[in-house]
């Protein structure tokens, strides 16, 4: 039985709203792809409004975090959510960042381009999606293994990312008059390669707090 | 690594009770070492194991062997006052001598044998630097030092301790009676004994042993159950009572 | 309910303290009264006489306090040693039981029956006669072994801390005995010390068998094999099997004159011990 009822309420009430963050970026990050491959504008706005609840809820945590640092003196395990719980709403805060930058660039992107050059874009954003799910599943188990196994995802999206970026040069090589256009589809690609980083990230945050070792996933 | 004292196989038993099992511990030399530790648990006892003042208590049984720089304290040939001058202690509740500062510090030299007044002044005054009370105290050496705050009464304590030049200084809970400030004025002191002194300092606070030791060793039940650098133990514990312990989630 | 009872017991509490308060100033009143008169130089310092009126007490005050000197110089080493031995040394042993035990029984003797003791081993035994050196032995038993009890009791009070703290800086066992246990234990000695000086200065019984009743023919006397009468048992000599006419005058004197010394004593008990107290704790 725990001796410090008030203080786990206050760690596991981080947590939660951790996990809600995380879900509002997943959803960021979801309808910024969409809005892309559907072309639809009004998607891409409630993206970046909903930006701003993002951010609100990261300095609501962050003065949580801040809070119990100041007044339980966290140690140990405790220490490391607390810290932890620090670094990961930075990088979810990155990924709805770059949520945003898709979701404006896609607006950019002229409605009669052809499917074709946008092959490879869902795929590396279902990636970066898993990527960030798993992110949030391994901090809800404490799951060393998921954490890890997110490397190997994120050496597939950067993989994807050298392919799409070399076909994206080939088709402006060969449609200059869509080169306007094109580029900011390889801008998106670059955002989702981004988040998938931003993800590992994370998944380095939660083998610290679960070990207490630091180790380089890339 | 290189110790100080070192602790091997020792048992103590207090009548029935079996108050330290098997503990083994390497003390490193000028350094902190931080006891912690549930009340009972055996940690001030295996403090006052170190300069023998269980010996004064009747029915401590003491099995095993605690080397001061290779010498065995409970061999035979080992005198307890030379090892008790050697290994000094603080104690829990301040506990000046109801005489004057000065003959407080200069008690321990004078059971010594130092005659010359010149001497122990120079001894008082450099005590009483050492222990960061000097200033306190210059205008009032020769007035009862039970007139003094808690927190002076202590570093009078200390001051009357680097008196008799030792090398170890045992802490029994040193500021627990303290006012933070107190607290934080010795625990300053303390890093600038650790220069010349091993250090070991039994605490309930727990943000005590993280800011002032190098070393921490947590004792349950009278076994030692971890024992590594303070800072590897304050962030990652290897034991689990360990972690519940330090975090507080106790029971 | 329960405020009537409280209410009662503070009354009866009350009334129990003003009875005592009561009792004691009719009894000083009493003696006060018919005493404070006879008092003179004359007859404090006066020497008495067998047959005629206007004798003093001169002697026998002198040898009171000569007395209870000599006997504490017996008493007080050995007291306060076997004290310090108890408190400090003793080991639970057969021979501390053996110290305690004595001193108990000791303390229990009825000091008439310590008096025969003195009368058969000084007086007679040793053959010193009715003198102030067998009263003086005598007393001496009879104050040892609340002397012993005041020392151990007194050192048992010094903290744990300071023998601890002594002990830990190296000290032995006798250097912390001398130079911290016994100084911090002064004022509890000095004042027990007091005490038992102050009831010996009222004991009659023990002397009567053994410093005698009668006095010296010179005052002051010094010679410790002098007939070594005291106020107390000049009060009960006058008043049992004197010949001169005063003798009630004269036993209410030597009533008022000891009672009066005593309670100076009494009173002067804690100024001792509070200067120690002083000097040692600088308030």
């Amino acid at each position: 039985m725990s001796t410090r009822l008030a203080f786990d309420r206050e760690l596991h009430i981080l947590q939660q709203d951790i996990l809600r963050m995380g879900s509002l970026v997943e959803q960021a990050v979801y309808k910024a792809v969409e809005s892309l491959l559907k072309r639809d504008p009004v998607l891409a706005k409630e993206v970046m409004t909903g930006d701003d609840a993002i951010d609100a809820l990261r300095w609501e945590i962050e003065n949580r975090c801040v809070r119990l640092i100041a007044t339980q003196q966290p140690i140990a395990r405790d220490l490391r959510t607390i810290v932890t719980g620090l670094k990961i709403i930075l990088n979810l805060e990155r990924m709805g960042d770059h949520a945003v930058d898709i979701a404006r660039a896609a607006m950019c992107v002229c409605r009669h381009l052809p499917p074709e050059p946008m092959e490879t874009i869902p795929r590396m954003a279902r990636l970066a999606q898993q990527m960030l799910k798993d992110g949030l599943d391994a901090y809800v188990y404490d799951d060393v293994n998921k954490a890890r196994a997110m490397c190997l995802t994120d050496d597939e999206v950067d993989e994807l990312f050298n392919k799409t970026f070399s076909a994206l040069i080939e088709y402006m090589e060969k449609h200059p008059d869509t080169i306007g256009c094109v580029v900011y589809l390889v801008l998106i690609a670059r955002y989702l390669e981004r988040i998938a980083d931003r993800a590992t990230n994370v998944g380095e945050d939660i083998i610290y707090l679960v070990t207490g070792e630091w180790q380089e996933l890339n | 690594m290189e110790g100080k004292i070192l602790v091997e196989g020792l048992n103590l038993h207090y009548r029935d009770f079996h108050a330290l099992k098997d503990v083994n511990i390497v003390v490193p030399p000028q350094k902190i070492t931080a006891l912690i530790g549930p009340s009972g648990c055996g940690k001030t006892t295996f403090l006052r194991v170190l300069n023998r003042l269980n010996d004064l208590i009747e029915g401590v049984r003491i099995e095993g062997k605690v080397l001061l720089d290779g010498q065995d304290i409970y061999s035979q040939d080992c005198d307890v006052v030379t090892l008790r001058k050697r290994v000094g202690m603080v104690f829990q509740r301040p506990n000046p001598f109801p005489m004057s500062v000065y003959d407080n510090v200069a008690y321990g030299p004078r059971i010594h044998g130092v005659r010359s007044k010149r001497k122990l002044d120079e001894i008082v005054e450099a005590s009483l630097r050492g222990a960061a009370l000097w200033e306190e105290v210059r205008d009032r050496l020769f007035r009862s030092a039970l007139g003094l705050s808690g927190g002076q009464q202590q570093r009078l304590c200390i001051a009357r301790l680097l008196a008799v030049e030792p090398e170890v200084v045992l802490m029994d809970e040193p500021t627990s009676a303290l006012d933070p400030i107190s607290t934080l004025k010795i625990e300053e002191l303390l890093r600038d004994l650790k220069q010349k002194y091993t250090i070991i300092i039994v605490t309930h606070n727990m943000q005590q042993a993280a800011r002032v030791s190098d070393v921490t060793a947590f004792f349950l039940n009278g076994e030692l159950v971890e024992y590594g650098a303070t800072d590897a133990i304050f962030t990652k514990p290897r034991d689990k009572r360990t972690e519940d312990y330090i975090t507080g989630r106790f029971g | 309910m329960g405020r009537i009872c409280d209410r009662a017991a503070t009354a009866l509490l009350w009334l129990a303290g003003a009875f005592i308060v009561a009792l004691l100033v009719y009894f000083l009143g009493y003696i006060f009264i018919r005493g404070l008169p006879v008092l003179d130089l004359g007859f404090i310092f006066g020497l008495p006489r067998e047959l005629g009126t206007g004798g003093g007490v001169g002697p026998q005050l002198f040898n009171s306090f000569y007395i209870l000197a000599l006997s504490l110089l017996f008493s007080l080493p050995v007291g306060v040693g076997a004290g310090i031995y108890l408190a400090e040394y003793a080991r639970p042993s057969r021979l501390t039981r053996a110290i305690r035990l004595s001193t108990e029984c000791l303390a229990t003797v009825p000091s008439i029956v310590l008096g025969l003791f003195g009368m058969i081993v000084f007086v007679n035994l040793f053959g010193w006669g009715l003198c102030i050196l067998a009263g003086a032995a005598t007393l001496a038993l009879l104050n040892l072994p609340v002397l012993v009890r005041v020392t151990e009791e007194a050192l048992r009070a010094v903290p744990r801390s300071y023998r601890e703290g002594s002990l830990a800086l190296g000290a032995t066992r006798w250097q912390t005995v001398r130079r911290v246990v016994i100084p911090a234990a002064a004022v509890g000695i000095v004042t027990g010390v007091t005490l038992v000086a102050g009831r010996a200065l009222g004991e009659a019984a023990v002397l009567i068998f053994t410093a005698g009743m009668s006095v010296s023919r010179f005052f002051p006397d010094p010679n410790p094999f002098a007939a070594g009468e005291t106020l107390a048992v000049h009060l009960w000599y006058v008043n049992a099997e004197a010949l001169v006419p005063d003798a009630a005058r004269i036993a209410a004197g030597s009533a008022a004159l000891l009672v009066l010394v005593v309670l100076c004593f009494n009173l002067l008990v804690g100024l001792p011990g509070r200067l120690v107290q002083r000097r040692l704790t600088g308030k």
